[in-house]
């Protein structure tokens, strides 16, 4: 960035260039799928629950705390929104409220065992995902719920609005809220200082463990209505939910390499997650082989971690950033990039997968 | 018993080796030589080369100019490898242990483990494991945890690391950079054994150290550096220890900066109330700052001056004692009640507590408080930007245009400058600075200095713990010297002075005042 003025914007934009590439090499071999209004709404409807959980986990990882219990929280609520409504005969509105104050409850016990029992976020998120599925069992007697059939239900995410269905909508303004949040409040700025520095930002008298906290029952809540806008699109399943898990932090890694490289940032999330679905559908038109799915999602995750990795340790080499600052991965707010390893070989503590694992905020959260 | 005087073959002869970094020499024409079976003493205060001359050594500096040569060969200077292979080996102040693991896993950590069919042959790793703990002079088991041994014990296993036998390269020369530093004293005299069964072997040994008692204690000969240049190189059994003390600080003496003649020396009411705190290293420690003061910490690494504000701010644990600002009490462990209170605390590192790296200057400026310029929904950037822009001209930070960059790509003195910014900006009744021109550029050091002054003009009560008396000197009308946790000296404007800090740090009774 700083070495030459013209600039196309490879390193901030590669995303969008990609999308490009997509765009004309499909266009080209499919014109008529490919090149299609209906194709854009289907890609835009398809990945809308994806994109959702990319955005939940967003404030946590700027944080620096991992939320896993995202794949599962996000079952548990599509069931228990469609079985409050058919079994219990709760309104659809409440249903909905109850459904995301449990999510929200999920966030607030994820927070507790972290902050208070000092459990990395990585080992706690992952045992409550376990324990949500219990629970889940415990609701559905294993039994796939019956879905709920009133047009008015499925009609909340499947209505459309300038060709788009509903729940493209709901996601873009969920994408501007978030987006204000951490851009444009104050809270967000502290939320990215926790994560970038957890020391120096309880020594700039941040309550660091209040920010973990917060992060993760906003993570809790718009998982839980990711759930309930699946349950109204496609109908309750048993689990679907793990199978979204790791397309949720492909898209929000590859979208930290975008826009605002190094930072985990709102619409390099979801522009990452409508470029892997363009690949996804337009080698769906070609092909039909279904395994490309998790393929493309697995090798943008890896590829997207190893381009930031690579990135930083350039700049490093370069000598851009301070010598004596390049050990400290300083993709720190993006726990688990980098191999931990110092320039000269010694191992560093922070900015790591051992940082996040080892993540510790303070004991005195409000 | 002075095993090296006779030895005969020379471990180690350093001739004439230069070091500068950006034009400022560090290492001026030094040369040294170590005998087999020697243990060579290195001291002198801190920013004398030491530190430089040793990572020469391990091939990590280049020098500029020089010649090294391992038990009469040369080293290809700048070579990791070529240390290792003539002979060189190191034990650091860190000592490079994991403490969660085992003696034997941490000795066979770097030279691997024997095996048999790829799995570890438990009985063969105990047996050369205890060999090598021998060798050091230790006598502890090979299967105990690391994390369960006292210090000396742990740093005895690091030198057994070092030494261990390597059929490609002998051990000619071993390195122990500050070995003692944090060791409490009954401690120490069983290293100095084992460092006495080391040279026994036909080693030659290095000791990097701040303890002038175990100058006495271990060395055969010492040699003294003072600002990049060796003073001297001296027989231990000809010297006293008042006479080591002098060919350390020199005579060089204390000229007053023009730097300190600005200070009105007209203080206000206390402001900072330091009662009896204790924690880490601290055993217990009192003393006021007034309004308008500028007071600075002296002592020695482990002595308990490093942490000292930390604890105070509230970033280290305080385990007794009370803070108060202003009259008001402040909690242990708060930063963030702390700062309410009107104190201010710059940490010592800007890479693990002082800075965000990779979040823009800007960010890292106004963190402390966004009050000025947001509502709970909103932060209103183009104001941010204004006053971030005016505190980039005020303190000259370079590029001036640089209020977007990652903090990381700034140089060392203008990332302290944009921290120096943060606090200043909170305009603190109290203002701690760690090491506040730790790595930083003359320029940025002046002008930093010049700007503490101004607000302590201003009524702001300063306090800077610094390992760089001159810094002390020219900034402190007063400087609290620890010692062990304690407060030894607390020295007022005619007694501050290079050599008054440095007696009473060291721990002497030789001259100065007490």
């Amino acid at each position: 960035m700083s070495r030459g003025k013209i600039n196309f914007g490879f390193d901030r934009f590669s995303g969008l260039y990609v999308w490009a590439l997509f765009i004309i090499v499909f266009g080209a071999l499919r014109p008529d799928q490919f090149l299609s209004m209906d194709n854009v709404h289907l890609i835009a409807s398809q990945q809308a629950i994806a994109a959702m959980l990319g955005l939940a986990i967003l404030m946590p990882l700027a944080c620096g705390a991992f939320d896993l219990s995202i794949g599962a929280n996000v079952n548990l609520a599509a069931v228990l929104v469609t079985i409050l409504q058919v079994r219990d005969g709760v309104p659809m509105v409440p249903a909905i409220l109850i459904t995301v104050a449990v999510g929200a409850l999920i966030g607030i016990i994820n927070g507790f065992i972290i902050v208070k029992l000092h459990v990395s976020s990585f080992i706690a998120t992952l045992g409550m995902a376990s324990i949500i599925t219990a629970a889940q069992t415990i609701v559905t007697n294993n039994l796939e719920p019956t879905p709920v059939l009133s047009t008015t239900w499925t009609g909340l995410t499947q209505n459309t609005i300038f060709g788009f269905q509903a729940i493209f909508l709901y996601l873009l303004v969920l994408a501007v809220i978030l987006w204000w949040v951490l851009e444009h409040m104050p809270i967000g700025r502290y939320i990215y200082a926790v994560g970038s520095n957890t020391e120096a930002a309880r020594l700039s008298g941040l309550r660091v463990g209040k920010y973990t906290w917060i992060s993760l029952i906003v993570s809790g809540a718009i998982t839980s209505l990711a759930g309930v806008a699946y349950a109204s699109l496609s109908g309750p399943s048993l689990t679907f939910g793990q199978a979204l898990l790791l397309p949720a932090y492909a898209a929000a890694f590859l979208g930290s390499t975008q826009l605002k490289p190094g930072r985990f940032n709102v619409w390099g999330t979801v522009i990452a997650v409508y470029v892997l679905a363009t690949g996804v559908q337009g080698i769906q038109y070609i092909t039909s082989v279904q395994w490309l799915n998790d393929v493309f999602n697995g090798c943008a995750l890896i590829l997207a971690v190893s381009f930031a990795v690579w990135r930083q340790r350039a700049k490093v080499e370069r000598g851009t950033i301070e010598e004596d600052s390049g050990g400290d991965s300083p993709i720190s707010h993006a726990p688990g990039l980098g191999d931990g390893k110092h320039p000269d070989g010694a191992p560093s503590v922070g900015g790591t997968a051992v940082g996040a694992i080892r993540h510790e905020p303070s004991p005195d959260a409000g | 018993m002075k095993a090296g005087d006779p030895t005969g073959s020379a471990a180690l002869t350093v001739s004439d080796v230069s070091k500068s970094f950006a034009g400022r020499p560090v290492l001026s024409d030094v040369s040294l030589s170590v005998s087999s079976g020697e243990v060579h003493a290195l001291v002198g205060e801190n920013g004398c080369g030491k530190s430089t001359l040793i990572k020469v050594l391990s091939g990590y500096h280049e020098p500029d100019g020089g010649e090294v040569r391992v038990a009469g060969l040369p080293l290809s200077l700048g070579s990791a490898k070529s240390s290792y292979q003539l002979g060189c080996r190191f034990v650091h102040q860190d000592l490079g242990l994991i403490d969660e693991s085992s003696v034997i896993d941490n000795i066979l950590m770097n030279t691997g483990f024997p095996t048999r069919l790829g799995t570890i042959r438990t009985g063969a790793a105990r047996r050369t494991v205890a060999e090598d703990l021998q060798r050091a002079g230790l006598s502890i088991k090979p299967d105990v945890e690391v994390g369960s041994l006292s210090p000396a014990e742990k740093t005895g296993v690091a030198v057994a690391k070092a030494l261990r036998p390597d059929p490609d390269s002998e051990a000619k020369l071993l390195v122990l950079d500050e070995p003692t530093a944090t060791l409490p004293e009954g401690e120490v005299t069983r290293l100095l054994e084992m460092i006495r069964t080391v040279t026994a072997n036909g080693i030659g040994v290095i000791y990097v150290t701040h303890r002038l008692g175990e100058v006495f204690d271990v060395a055969d000969n010492v040699t003294v550096l003072r600002n990049g240049y060796k003073v001297a190189t001296e027989k231990v059994s000809a010297l006293t220890r008042p006479e080591l003390i002098n060919l350390m600080i020199g005579h060089e003496l204390e000229e007053i900066s023009q730097e300190r003649e600005a200070i009105h020396l007209t203080h206000g009411e206390p402001t900072l109330k330091v009662g009896g705190i204790a924690g880490g290293p601290i055993k217990d420690i009192s003393f006021t700052v007034r309004a308008g003061e500028v007071v600075g910490i002296a002592g020695i690494t482990g002595s308990g001056a490093e942490s000292l504000l930390s604890t105070i701010f509230g970033g280290a644990p305080r385990a007794a004692g009370s803070v108060e600002v202003n009259g008001a009490q402040v909690r242990a462990e708060r930063p963030d009640r702390a700062m309410a209170a009107g104190m201010a605390y710059m940490p010592p590192d800007r890479k693990t507590a002082g800075g965000m790296l990779e979040l823009s200057a800007r960010e890292n400026l106004t963190i402390g408080s966004l009050g000025p310029f947001s509502s709970p929904f909103w932060l209103r950037q183009a104001s941010e930007k204004r006053e971030v822009k005016g505190w980039f001209k005020d303190l000259n930070v370079q590029p001036p245009t640089g209020a977007e960059n990652q903090l990381g790509t700034f140089s060392g003195g203008n990332q302290q400058k944009v921290l120096f910014a943060k606090w200043l900006r909170l305009k603190p009744s109290v203002f701690l600075l760690d090491e506040p021109t730790q790595g930083v550029d003359i320029g940025a050091k002046a002008l930093l200095h010049r700007q503490l002054l101004a607000a302590g003009e201003e009524g702001m009560a300063i306090v800077v713990s610094s390992t760089d008396m001159d810094e002390l000197v020219a900034l402190c009308e007063r400087v609290i010297v620890i010692r062990d946790g304690l407060i030894v000296a607390d020295l007022r404007r005619e007694e501050v002075s290079l050599s008054s800090i440095s007696r009473n740090a060291l721990g002497t009774q030789a001259g100065g005042s007490v």
